[in-house]
């Protein structure tokens, strides 16, 4: 229960972070934050229920290739926008509204 | 209080503490310090629960990977501005509100999955060479693809910005 | 278990191979295109080998969509019946890849030609292995679905599209009804593998029976083009001809027989589907014979001729005797194959598919005149051709149950002997009637019509140990029986060379005036048909386009349009284009949907 409530906090802490951060760089950070806890949740999960560890590191090594492909994408984003622009803020991005 | 809960104790205050400080913090170093203290949290508490290779791919793969190449990033993209790296925000009352909604529902709906146990650590032999072998190998395999995928969309997107 | 994989496998990873080598490497992909054909040809000869050696077929089962207690089951069996198939189809699919090279060379959009006719191919396959009715319902739909491309292939041309669509629309009609058939099944005997309903058959009642096979013929009817469900198959002569030979000849519309040959027992406990089907199937052979009579496109006439033929199983199949059918399926693969591929030969040297534009195309193509004419003998049936012999073993099983079907049967070879020796001397005899240079086909046309000639030639020797694979009772056709045959295709030739010698300084005359139209246009079937399904739809369409939609829903937006402009405007607002606006409403919308979730399932 412990784990679940963290989790939850930690997720909680990584949205609020992609809601009210302004810069791609903080929007990532929360990004991370919540498949950390993602992951978290689903370790303390798996422990509890009694799931084979290989299965759950199997899951949780997935995460993580995802987690590491999301940030190269992100960064690369990053600087991309900010070469062309100077800048790096979400908000700036508004062009997807057409 | 034993050294094992007091481990459980370290890991969860140091995601916490981490976790809060890189999402309210303003200096973009620090808050990739809070990051990185985060991560390492994560990894002590797969420690704690026993999944000792995904502690340590963890260390590898975040704190020495996406960590430093965050690190360098940011440090290419502000170095022109010569002006402080900071991350604005808008420390408003609604995303906060909404992100506490989410953590509760979250709760909520999982509570009865967790049942009454405390945190429990994991005690099976680690097999996960035969599971990333065996049934999960077209996951893996998979995986392998959408990272070179990843990869192809970085290059992708930076020649297009050099382009513009 | 490995022929299973090749022949499903290979074709597709061609299909795969082809599509990513594009326009600029076709020239060498175009030639793996032979090995998906041969692969599946190859599996089918070996699956024979074991199915006659008396081994157990090998099979391939697993579940699919499990969900509580139900799984769709995905299976495949390499039967004698799915070997013979795959073998009718890998000769077929190889001879035509090969004809393609040469017919198709010109063309645009080629990987797109070859890379569609190898997932035919491997949905064929699919088809024909599948051991269960809803594998075999997905290499239906997918055989649907490369023949709707393949109509489609020339899609600036509107009459390709149209044809294209008419097509995939009418059969689904169809499909629609054997979906309805396996819902039945599934209800009633529990299980869709075919062996289970087998087995399942005797618990069920007789009526239960007799209403899933009929809506599995319904099926059947749609996909090979049965009256009147035939509609669609000589408008699908705008596609490519070597198409017409594969897939609208040879293959795809011969597996509505082999749909009711795989799901046999069902149709042999119910009396009353049988006597449809054989009433259908006659009804079809006359009717399209006749009207095949009329056509003046080479190409029409073997479409209807095809329909008339595909009667002619299904007459076997109504009378009992589907050993006879498949037996039929197989020597009208090879010879309607030929005569399809020799069309397009002469479509091909002579510039023209109206037969009334030939004339004398012998002397310029005598290769193609050959081949043609060995078509033309075993399609009418002439001792000593496949069509005699399997032509014959279908009117005396169907002799043994109605003698009027079988009399029809008969008059209708006549009526294929004159119409296919009409359009023989129309197209190779006589002097040309167009000053246009014709000229013989290359090699990589010529051989494949030479193998399929030598097929349509001797297959009919092979009827024994034919019927013994499938392990199918033989119908001995009575001396009187063949003697009649005999002298009805004798006569029926005998008035087309007189026909056509009456008319041959000018050969329209033979089939003009308003009656002839009437026949050509099929009697007014497809018409018909147009004003009962497609016009009272449209005319409901426009109804509700005038009366409920501009009078009652207009009104009623335009009320509705001005609250909805002021809330417009308000929504508008959020419409901002920022990420984050847009991940706090998803983040909302996620707290809602837990919370009604909680409410809902906490009571």
């Amino acid at each position: 229960m412990i784990a679940l409530a963290v989790a939850c906090a930690l997720f909680s802490l990584g949205l609020y972070a992609v809601l009210s951060r302004r810069d791609i760089i903080g929007v990532l950070v929360g990004v991370e934050i919540m498949l950390g806890a993602g992951s978290v949740l689903l370790a303390s999960l798996g422990a509890a229920s009694g799931a084979s560890s290989g299965s759950v590191q199997a899951i949780g090594v997935m995460v993580l290739l995802l987690a590491a492909a999301e940030a190269a994408v992100g960064l690369s984003l990053l600087l991309s926008l900010y070469r062309t622009s100077g800048r790096s803020r979400v908000d700036e991005l508004s062009e997807v509204s057409g | 209080m034993t050294a094992q809960s007091a481990g459980l104790a370290l890991a969860i205050a140091l995601m916490l503490a981490g976790a809060i400080g890189a999402v309210l913090l303003k200096e973009v170093m620090r808050v990739m310090i809070a990051l990185g203290a985060f991560l390492f949290g994560v990894a002590a508490m797969y420690a704690y629960l026993g999944y000792s290779f995904l502690a340590i791919a963890q260390v590898f793969v975040y704190v020495g990977g996406v960590l430093v190449l965050m690190v360098f990033a940011v440090m290419t993209a502000r170095r022109a501005d010569g002006e402080r790296p900071a991350i604005v925000s808008r420390h408003d009352v609604g995303s906060a509100a909404v992100a506490a909604g989410v953590g509760a529902m979250l709760f909520l709906s999982l509570r009865t999955a967790f049942g009454d146990t405390s945190v429990p650590v994991s005690r099976s032999a680690s097999d996960l060479a035969s599971e990333l072998l065996g049934p999960r190998l077209v996951a893996f395999e998979a995986a392998g693809v959408f990272l070179l995928a990843a990869l192809v969309a970085v290059a992708v997107i930076l020649k297009g910005g050099e382009e513009r | 278990m490995g022929a299973l994989l090749v022949s499903i496998g290979l074709p597709l990873a061609i299909t795969v191979v082809i599509v990513a080598g594009g326009a600029r490497s076709v020239r060498v992909t175009r030639v793996f295109a032979l090995a998906g054909p041969l692969a599946a040809l190859a599996a089918g000869a070996s699956l024979i080998a074991s199915a006659h050696g008396g081994a157990a077929a090998p099979s391939w089962n697993g579940a699919w969509l499990a969900q509580g207690g139900a799984a769709a089951p995905v299976g495949f069996a390499g039967d004698a019946l799915a070997a013979l198939m795959l073998v009718i189809v890998g000769a077929v699919a190889a001879c035509v890849v090969a004809f393609s090279w040469g017919y198709m060379a010109h063309e645009d959009g080629q990987p797109r030609y070859y890379a569609v006719l190898m997932l035919f191919v491997s949905a064929m396959s699919v088809l024909v292995l599948a051991d269960n009715l809803v594998t075999l319902f997905i290499g239906w739909e997918l055989v649907g679905a490369c023949s709707y491309l393949l109509i489609g292939f020339w899609y600036r041309k509107p009459a390709a599209t149209r044809a294209a669509i008419k097509a995939f629309m009418t059969t689904r009609v169809g499909d629609v009804a054997m979906l309805v058939g396996m819902a039945v099944l599934w209800r009633h005997a529990g299980t869709l593998s075919v062996r289970e309903i087998v087995a399942a058959l005797p618990r069920m009642e007789p009526g239960v029976i007799t209403a899933a096979a009929l809506l599995l013929f319904g099926g059947a009817a749609g996909k090979s083009a049965q009256f009147p469900l035939h509609i669609w198959l000589p408008d699908a002569m705008e596609g490519p001809t070597p198409v017409s030979a594969l897939i609208h000849a040879a293959t795809m519309v011969a597996s509505g027989v082999f749909l009711v040959a795989r799901t046999w027992p069902v149709f042999e406990a119910s009396a009353l589907a049988r006597t449809v089907m054989l009433a259908i199937g006659v009804v079809t052979a006359l009717y399209a014979a006749v009207v095949a009579l009329a056509q003046t496109d080479i190409k029409k006439m073997l479409a209807y001729s095809t329909i008339s033929q595909l009667g002619f199983m299904f007459a076997a199949l109504g009378a009992g005797a589907w050993g006879a059918a498949m037996f039929h399926l197989t020597t009208h693969a090879a010879f309607k194959a030929l005569l399809f591929l020799a069309a397009g030969s002469v479509i091909h040297g002579a510039g023209t598919q109206d037969m009334r534009e030939m004339g004398g195309l012998a002397k310029a193509m005598p290769v193609t005149a050959a081949c043609w004419t060995a078509g033309a003998l075993a399609l009418s049936g002439w001792w000593p051709l496949s069509g005699f012999f399997s032509k014959d073993a279908i009117v005396a099983a169907v002799g043994h149950v109605s003698s009027v079907a079988s009399a029809a049967l008969i008059l209708t070879s006549a009526l294929t002997a004159l119409y296919v020796w009409r359009a023989t001397a129309l197209a190779f005899l006589g002097s040309r009637r167009s000053d246009q240079h014709a000229h013989e086909s290359g090699i990589a046309m010529a051989a494949p019509l030479a193998v399929l000639a030598v097929l349509a030639v001797g297959l009919g020797w092979f009827g024994r140990p034919f019927f013994e694979l499938l392990s199918a009772e033989e119908a001995h056709p009575a001396a009187a029986t063949i003697a009649l045959a005999v002298v009805a295709v004798a006569a029926g030739t005998a008035a087309a060379f007189a026909w056509w010698a009456r008319g041959r300084e000018a050969p329209e005359s033979g089939v003009c005036g308003s009656a002839w139209d009437r026949v050509r246009a099929g009697f007014g079937v497809d018409a018909a048909l147009q004003a009962v399904t497609v016009r009272p739809v449209l005319a409901l369409a426009r109804w509700l386009d005038d009366v409920a939609d501009e009078r009652i829903i207009d009104r009623l937006a335009e009320g509705s349009g001005k609250l909805a402009v002021a809330a417009g405007g308000a929504l508008a607002k959020l419409q901002s284009g920022e990420a984050d606006v847009y991940a706090s409403f998803v983040a909302v919308g996620f707290v809602v949907l837990a919370a009604i979730v909680l409410w809902a399932g906490g009571r």
